[in-house]
This record gives C-alpha cells, sequence and structure tokens, in this order.
C-alpha cells in the first residue's frame, strides 16, 4: 500500500477528481443495514463458513461475520452476502 | 437483480450441492471461468449448496477436476423443465388453451337483449322490430352498426321519440323513450268553452265564436267558464260551436321573504385537505382521518382505475376535498336587507309569472322588526287567462 506506483497514482486521481475504488483497485463496500453487504472490486473469496465469511480484496482480507452467512451473488466484479451481519472489519 | 433472476428461470437452472475440501477455491474458479452461480449456502465444513444456469452446468466439470469435488443435482428448476411437464400433459394444456379461444369466440356474440323504458309498447313488438333493424341474438358484435339500427328504429317505431343502444360484454341494452299521450290539439269543428287558468279580473274581453259568460270587470275564479261553446237560444235545440276569444285579464302574484339582520356568512380561508378511499365492488375502503377543521366544504370525485374498453372494473377511487370554511358573524344594517330581500323576492316572482304577462305594476311593502326585515311583493299583471276545453 506504500508503494511507491500507489502513491503516485492517488495523487492524480485526487487531482482528477477520478473515483478511488477505479484507479486504486480497492474495493467499495456498501452494507445495508444488518441483512446485507456488496463488496465491488473484491479478488476471491478465501474461507466460506456459515458464520464468517473472509474475502480478499486489493487493501487486504476483509472479514465479514455473522450469522447464517450466504452469498447471493457472486460475480468477477461484485460479491452480495446476506445474512445477521454483525462485523465487518480489515 | 430480479431481471436477472427471472431471465435465469427462463432459461432453466439447477440447484446443486457441492463437496470437497476446497470449496473456496471451485467458487473462485467459477467466477473466473465466467459461471455464474448464486445463493450460495453452506451446509456442512465441506458442503455448499448453490444454484447454477442450465448452460453452464457443462463447464463446471473442468472445475470439479481441479478441484477433487463432487456435483450432485438435488432439483431443476425454470421454464424449460416446466415445459417437459407440459409436454406431459399436453392434451390438458391444449384444453386450457381450447377453453380461452372458446372463451373469446363466445364473447364476441350478443347473447341477451335488454330493454329499458317500456311504458306502453309491447316488448315483443319492438324486439321484433329489432331483429329486423339487425340486432338478434347470437349475432356477431363485429357487424352491429348502433347508428344504423338506432336509425331505422325510429324510422320503423312512430311511437318512439328516441332509442339508445349500448353494447356490455354479451349484453346488449337498448334504452327506449315512447311519445307521450300527446296534447291534443282541438281541431276547429270539435265545440268546446273557453275556460280560466287562473283567478283574476277580465280587462278585455274580445270574442270571436260562443257565448260570453262574463263581461269587462268580471272577477272570474280558476276554472270558470268564460266564453260558453253551447248556445242556448230559447225554444231552439241547443247548438254546439267552436268558441274562439281572447281574453286578457289583470292577475295578482305575492311573494314574501325574510331576512335575518344576525347572520352568519362562510367564508374559504384556502386550506384544503384530501382524503382517498378505494370503492372495490360497492365495498369502500378508506381510512379513518380525522378532519383538521370544524366547519367545511365538503366535495366528491371519483375516478374508475381500470378499463378495458367499454368494460368497467368495479374499483373506484374516491377523492374527497375538504375546505376550510371560517364563520363570520355579521350584521346587516337595515338598508343593505332591505336590498338584499328585494333581489330574492324579484327572483323568486320571476318563476311564478308566465313569459308572455305584462307587467302592470309592482310594490313592495316592508316589515321591520329588531331581529328581521320581512319583505313582501305584490304585482300586478295583464295576461292571456283563456284556455279551450272540449264539450263532452
Amino acid at each position: 500500500m506504500n508503494s511507491k506506483s500507489y502513491k503516485i497514482k492517488e495523487k492524480i486521481s485526487d487531482a482528477l477528481e477520478l473515483p478511488k475504488d477505479i484507479t486504486l483497485d480497492i474495493p467499495k463496500i456498501s452494507i445495508l443495514g444488518t441483512d446485507s453487504v456488496l463488496i465491488e472490486n473484491h479478488k476471491g473469496v478465501i474461507s466460506y463458513c456459515d458464520n464468517q465469511i473472509r474475502v480478499n480484496t486489493g487493501c487486504g482480507v476483509l472479514t465479514v461475520s455473522g450469522q447464517r452467512l450466504t452469498i447471493k451473488s457472486i460475480i468477477q466484479e461484485e460479491i452480495i452476502i446476506t445474512g445477521n451481519i454483525s462485523n465487518v472489519s480489515y | 437483480m430480479f431481471i436477472l433472476r427471472l431471465w435465469n428461470y427462463f432459461c432453466g437452472y439447477a440447484i446443486i450441492i457441492i463437496k470437497g475440501v476446497k470449496i473456496e477455491r471451485f467458487i473462485n474458479l467459477a467466477v473466473v471461468n465466467g459461471i455464474y452461480i448464486w445463493d450460495i449456502e453452506k451446509i456442512d465444513y465441506t458442503t455448499i449448496k448453490a444454484k447454477i444456469n442450465l448452460k453452464d452446468f457443462s463447464k463446471l466439470r473442468i472445475i470439479v477436476r481441479k478441484t477433487d469435488s463432487n456435483i450432485k443435482i438435488i432439483e431443476k428448476c425454470g421454464v424449460p423443465f416446466k415445459m417437459k411437464t407440459v409436454k406431459k400433459r399436453k392434451w390438458f394444456f391444449f384444453g386450457l388453451g381450447a377453453l380461452f379461444v372458446f372463451l373469446y369466440i363466445l364473447s364476441s356474440y350478443i347473447w341477451m337483449i335488454e330493454i329499458h323504458g317500456l311504458k306502453s309498447l309491447d316488448e315483443q313488438a319492438v324486439m321484433d322490430n329489432l331483429n329486423i333493424a339487425g340486432l338478434r341474438i347470437g349475432i356477431s358484435k363485429r357487424r352491429i352498426d348502433k347508428r344504423e339500427i338506432e336509425n331505422s328504429m325510429l324510422i320503423k317505431m312512430q311511437d318512439l321519440t328516441w332509442i339508445g343502444l349500448e353494447i356490455k360484454g354479451t349484453k346488449a341494452f337498448v334504452t327506449i323513450v315512447e311519445k307521450g299521450p300527446e296534447q291534443q290539439p282541438i281541431s276547429r269543428e270539435d265545440p268546446c268553452d273557453i275556460v280560466a287558468v287562473k283567478n283574476g279580473v277580465i280587462e278585455k274581453i274580445l270574442i270571436l265564436n260562443g257565448d260570453g259568460m262574463v263581461k269587462d270587470g268580471d272577477t272570474v275564479q280558476k276554472g270558470q267558464v268564460l266564453v260558453s261553446g253551447t248556445i242556448i237560444r230559447g225554444d231552439l235545440p241547443n247548438r254546439y260551436v267552436h268558441s274562439m276569444a281572447e281574453i286578457h285579464a289583470r292577475t295578482w302574484y305575492e311573494e314574501a321573504e325574510e331576512i335575518p339582520f344576525e347572520q352568519i356568512e362562510y367564508k374559504k380561508t384556502g386550506k384544503a385537505f384530501n382524503t382517498y378511499a378505494i370503492e372495490i365492488i360497492k365495498k369502500k375502503y378508506e381510512r379513518n382521518k380525522k378532519i383538521p377543521f370544524e366547519e367545511y366544504n365538503k366535495s366528491h370525485r371519483e375516478m374508475h382505475l381500470l378499463n378495458f374498453g367499454s368494460y368497467v372494473f368495479p374499483i373506484k377511487l374516491i377523492i374527497t376535498r375538504y375546505e376550510e370554511l371560517k364563520p363570520l358573524d355579521i350584521r346587516l344594517n337595515e338598508d343593505v336587507a332591505k336590498a338584499r330581500c328585494e333581489e330574492r323576492l324579484n327572483a323568486r316572482i320571476k318563476m311564478q309569472i308566465p313569459e308572455d304577462a305584462v307587467i302592470l305594476g309592482s310594490k313592495i311593502e316592508y316589515f321591520v322588526n329588531e331581529k328581521s326585515v320581512m319583505g313582501k311583493i305584490y304585482v300586478e299583471a295583464l295576461e292571456n287567462i283563456g284556455t279551450k276545453a272540449k264539450i263532452n
């Protein structure tokens, strides 16, 4: 995350007001209440359990924990996790 | 998302169970290979349940081999599988289709004719004429030309004043208006009297035919014979003639009105409030909202929500509008009250006096007490009060 190219990219996108999630390849996470989490720009599922899903992203492993977690939909760019979500952390 | 689900349903999908140690790798590989899987659920440590598109199922084989897992289809859903059952029960669906076609064909014919507005005419006669005009049971709706049937009915049946034809579904409603019993004008040969239609004083009487029973200046009562068509001359036998006369008489009209000084006037404040209700087949569903005004003007508006051609679904939206009114207590002074009284009296007296009468004079009297003004109008008019009445 602290590499030179990353910093240059960040500065450029800041200057040009480009959305960072596209230029920097970092995830955009939308949480809808306690029911669903939408992760855009993910890099695959690392582990999948009933109460914890770990998703690889451009800036580390995102852990979503809760109960009865299901992957509602998964495609190359985004993943939707639904269930009783209690915790979303890096 | 919903569109995608619908698309998947049309293409067909399968619910599968995947068993293997490297489940996450299986999911990632599927995603990378462009296989859409959804509704992934963990069943136990090594097993997941997921849904997959029918087309993508064959692509899974490579991934299965790579990850050393097992797949089992537990259910097949979607249109392609439903079609299989349709094929199996071919005749049932054929019958269902035939039913709809049959219904459509049957509903394009007239099966019932209802006639409204009959008074003295014979229903069968009207029905027969309708049949000749082109409206009969079993005729296709497309072949009915309403205008032409209406016109030819009016020409054929002299007793009709108006006929309306309306087709609702498979029913034809015929509304007719019969000619009322006409006031037969008394022909010149028939003997008749002339009688007074109202009370009055004879101003001028001009007899062209018949015997005058009254003379100028006489006061006559309603119904009194003014000119007699029965001519009696001594011993000669009675002769009957068609009497003719111009009879002008003075008539009086009066009307009273009271205007209290204390009046409450309602003024619109401009605030309005709407409530909505839905009526489905005569049943009203509404939320009981409290009307925030004490005094209000209420107005209704109804709207039918669904129309299919000429068929109106019995679902109505009723909008009730409440407009706030503010009562103002006002006290009229005497002149204003009198002016208002006069205005009302004039309007009311006008209804009584026939149009061809000549108004000779009018007088308004006021009686004032502490609470109100009482007005009385007298109008004197000159008019023709004679009307012909047949001698039986």
